[in-house]
């Protein structure tokens, strides 16, 4: 059937009368077209396992093979070895991938999949609350939407998974959700709700200030003093709801309880309060969670080091883009560092080069690195070829690998599922028809959770229509 | 015509010049171009010749895989450039021995890249929005030549660039052509008589920005009427100033110049076919109506920009003899960005439009061959095609086609050196000249500038702008 929004008869009806008609044709068009296609793909696959036989198979935690085979089945990864050594089962369905490259499904250590769908149409996006900088009870997953149509447009290109983030404009914005790229709907596309708690200190949270003439902006904090004191006095306040939680009794009684605690649950009389905000922060106070400390310069680096530190937190050091003079001081840190992005312009007295050679800098110091997509969500599916680039300037192919797929899920604690061609693990695995981070490869197989993945989507759907006849 | 020739036509034409301008002022004669000046030639079709000394340079490129992006690759093949000009090309060279010699053995040459969209080195001056159409304000007057977004596009492999305003107004103003010769005065960066461009523009941005206001234009109905208003008061301009000068040339006595008006005069050097005219639209139902006023008032479209949607009326775009400066693969940052498919491109190639990428940013201009490698991923380009939509066909776009955007004999020798396949992710650009001299050497330490001392981007004013659609996603 022919799923291009404006030959859908009723659509053409309510152009005549309503502003939002093209949204409405186009969720129509999803729902005719993008979901019982999927749908029937999934029920075709359901059952027999599936072999890929012949390729490349880049395992990524034991080595590339160069004449593998994978086998999966139930939505897992079952067999992934040389094709000498790997039998094929008899039921599977063979999928010959002889000159092709076999990979695991990429993973998007930050991107605001399913918050945005028309970058210009602010009621087409859920990215950030900026009523206030310390919105931690905010949740990704209660703005998830499934349904976009920038997620079959990515998952084309082989990224198959993605941390989905609120925008960076509060220090706290809220909670990050991990995602899979296909699902029957919401809940079977979230794999993680609450996975990582997103604390940006990186100027942009200052409010009307900037630093400019001194700060002074209207609104606190419009300063970088601001925005970490206020980081910490929301940490200790935190640290002090969750020993008052966990003795509510002791807590209501207690009359110590001074202003800010009274704000945060302690007893302005009467029982115990819950308090959402606090609470949200609790898993991380603990060591629980990562928090994904966005830092970009080395100023912004080294405070933020120091309130994770003073609080015991889990860290992940994120859009780090300009601290090349203390590279030597975030190895030591032990912490992994999602990069860049590289595409980043460089500062004046930069050569042209400087963001682009700091994956190879930082790998080369033993930190771990992943890359993610950030605020270019459109554009989520070139992330493999800012791997590319970086591999031109430096970084160890397969440092490059693992840093788009173990790396971010070890980063995010889902490792034992996700990452890599391991049995046991969920069965996403792309194939594609030559290198990966080169922009001339085209993916041929996507795989998510062992279900194959059409290669459409509403773009595909444009071009079909349009292409040259012969 | 051997470069000490060329070196002087090119003062034989600026005296000529001269001479016209005071010509011009005496006389107010009606053969030169009113506008005549620095920045326009007296024919009214080129951007005015900087005073640029003629190139010394004679080396000759050995053992490189030659891609010519206008008769294929040459493997093993040799390049040999004579003061800023290519002399010859092949799997052989007759180079006289006093020429040096650059070993390029397992590396790439190519065609310096040419950006036919770009808003760098302009400190944000793009769009002078206090009135829809405003087809006087000159380029060249905002060009911020110690920018360092040239540096870093230069890095990439950049060699010429078409400056262009902004998107807020229908017609914007005129476009600059420069080469990237970063580290030189602004009149040497100057495209040397590279034909004029204006800008156009309609939709969602010109809505925007007087919408905003309540002002006209707030919808493509106003867009276009706009345009058809200014058009038509370009005509009676050019009306006015023809009965004029024909009187003149009838010996009236009488006759009385109208007032000079440059926005006018602008207008008119449109229907005069003096200007290129670049068009920024997204929509395939804009480009039919800038198509059909192109055709109600006399003048050619040269290229539409962006142009998302013209794999939807790519037949119609080739009937007209209309290219496009498209993006590679960006969607969805606007509604009328909503149908952009990455194999726009490759469709409007095949159904026989000139089609060029171009960046609209100063990031994306660092890395164009990138851009156009992922033409041979959706929809098969050939290597050469890809090559040419970043080469020869934005050179077309911009008119200078017969000058650079190839490695042919005769052309300005702007040429880059890569260190392995240019339309791959791992391409760096390793050596890169404009007419023959070096400016771009990623060997040397520091900045890897050669004609540039002291420190990209200081003294200059910019800190640069994201293209103008870039701020609405970034």
């Amino acid at each position: 059937m022919n799923c291009r929004t404006a030959e859908l008869p009723n659509c053409r009806i309510e152009s005549n009368r309503k502003p939002g008609w093209r949204s409405a044709c186009f969720a129509l068009a999803l729902l005719v077209c993008a979901t019982p296609l999927l749908a029937q793909e999934q029920a075709a696959n359901a059952g027999a396992p599936i072999a890929i036989r012949g390729g490349k198979v880049m395992t990524i935690t034991h080595g590339t093979i160069p004449n593998g085979v994978v086998v999966m089945e139930n939505g897992k990864i079952t067999a992934a070895g040389p094709a000498a050594s790997t039998p094929v089962p008899a039921n599977a369905r063979v999928i010959d991938a002889t000159g092709m490259t076999v990979y695991p499904g990429i993973i998007d250590a930050e991107s605001h999949l399913g918050l945005q769908e028309i970058g210009s149409d602010q009621m087409t996006s859920d990215l950030a609350e900026p009523s206030d900088e310390i919105m931690p009870h905010m949740h990704v997953y209660d703005a998830f939407h499934a349904e976009t149509e920038l997620i079959p447009v990515t998952r084309l290109n082989g990224i198959t998974n993605a941390v989905v983030a609120p925008a960076e404009a509060d220090t706290l914005p809220g909670q990050d959700s991990f995602i899979q790229l296909a699902g029957r709907d919401r809940d079977e596309m979230i794999l993680v709700r609450d996975i990582a708690l997103p604390v940006n200190v990186s100027g942009q949270q200052r409010r009307g200030g900037g630093g400019a003439g001194g700060g002074g902006g209207p609104r606190f904090p419009s300063t970088r003093m601001g925005v970490a004191s206020q980081l910490r006095q929301t940490l200790l306040d935190a640290q002090d709801y969750m020993r008052r939680a966990a003795n509510p009794q002791a807590a209501a009684g207690s009359d110590q309880a001074g202003e800010g605690q009274r704000a945060h649950g302690g007893s302005g009389g009467g029982g115990f309060h819950r308090d959402l905000k606090m609470e949200a922060l609790i898993p991380y106070l603990r060591g629980e969670r990562p928090v994904i400390l966005s830092a970009q310069t080395s100023n912004e680096v080294l405070t933020a080091m120091s309130i994770a530190r003073e609080f015991n937190l889990k860290v992940v050091l994120n859009h780090m883009e300009r601290a090349d003079d203390i590279l030597d001081t975030i190895a030591a840190y032990k912490v992994p560092v999602i990069v860049g992005s590289i595409w980043t312009l460089p500062e004046t007295g930069d050569r042209y080069d400087a963001e682009y050679r700091l994956p190879a800098e930082l790998v080369k110091r033993g930190v771990k690195i992943a890359f993610a997509s950030y605020s270019d969500t459109h554009n989520a599916r070139n992330l493999p070829y800012a791997a590319g680039y970086s591999v031109a300037y430096g970084l160890p192919y397969e440092e490059a690998m693992k840093a788009l797929t173990i790396n971010p899920a070890e980063m995010f604690g889902v490792a034992d599922k996700l990452g890599s061609l391991d049995p046991g693990k969920t069965a996403n695995v792309v194939i594609a028809n030559g290198d990966p981070l080169d922009v001339k490869t085209d993916v041929k197989h996507v795989f998510i959770a062992g279900r194959e993945i059409p290669l459409v989507n509403r773009q595909t759907e444009l071009r079909d229509e349009y292409w040259p006849k012969k | 015509m051997t470069p000490a020739d060329f070196g002087r036509r090119f003062l034989l034409l600026a005296a000529v010049l001269l001479g016209c301008a005071a010509t011009l002022v005496a006389q107010n004669e009606p053969a030169h171009h009113p506008m005549a000046s620095a920045m326009i030639a007296a024919d009214g079709k080129t951007q005015g010749p900087a005073n640029v000394a003629a190139p010394h340079n004679e080396f000759v490129i050995r053992g490189a895989t030659v891609l010519t992006g206008s008769h294929g690759a040459i493997q093993n093949g040799s390049v040999y450039v004579r003061n800023g000009k290519i002399v010859a090309v092949g799997e052989s060279v007759n180079a006289p021995a006093s020429a040096s010699v650059i070993d390029a053995r397992g590396k790439y040459v190519t065609p310096g890249i040419i950006d036919s969209h770009s808003h760098m080195a302009l400190d944000g001056d793009v769009n002078e929005l206090t009135n829809p159409v405003v087809p006087h304000m000159m380029m060249i007057d905002a060009f911020d030549y110690r920018d360092k977004a040239l540096y870093h596009a230069l890095a990439g492999g950049v060699t010429s660039a078409l400056l262009l305003h902004g998107s807020g107004d229908m017609i914007g103003g005129q476009a600059v052509v420069i080469k990237l010769k970063y580290g030189r005065s602004r009149d040497e960066m100057l495209f040397p008589n590279a034909p004029r461009s204006i800008k156009f523009a309609s939709g969602e941005n010109p809505k925007r920005v007087f919408g905003s206001r309540n002002q006209l234009p707030s919808t493509r109905m106003g867009n276009f009427e706009v345009m058809r208003q200014a058009l038509q008061e370009g005509r009676e301009y050019m009306r006015d100033w023809d009965d004029y000068n024909t009187k003149v040339k009838n010996g009236d006595k009488n006759a009385r110049p109208p007032r000079r008006d440059l926005r006018l005069e602008a207008l008119a050097d449109i229907l005069r076919g003096n200007l290129l005219v670049q068009i920024h639209c997204y929509r395939s139902d804009e480009m039919l109506t800038e198509m059909a006023i192109a055709k109600e008032f006399g003048y050619k479209v040269r290229a539409f920009h962006h142009a998302l949607e013209a794999y939807k009326v790519a037949p119609q775009l080739a009937a007209e003899g209309v290219g496009i400066a498209t993006f590679s693969d960006w969607w969805g940052f606007k509604d009328e960005a909503k149908d952009a498919i990455p194999w726009n491109a490759v469709i409007a190639m095949r159904k026989g439009v000139k089609v060029a990428i171009k960046s609209d940013s100063d990031d994306f201009v660092r890395r164009l061959n990138q851009e156009a490698a992922k033409a041979i991923r959706y929809g098969g380009a050939t290597e050469d095609e890809a090559l040419q939509m970043i080469t020869i066909n934005p050179a077309w776009i911009m008119g200078i086609d017969d000058r650079t955007g190839s490695l042919d004999v005769g052309k300005d020798a702007d040429i880059v050196i890569w260190n392995g396949p240019p339309l791959s992710s791992y391409a760096l650009a390793d050596k890169v000249f404009i007419d023959g001299d070096l400016y771009f050497d990623r060997s040397l330490p520091g900045f890897g500038l050669v004609q540039f001392h002291g420190t990209p981007g200081v003294g200059a004013a910019t800190e640069g702008f994201p293209g103008d659609d870039h701020e609405e996603v970034h």
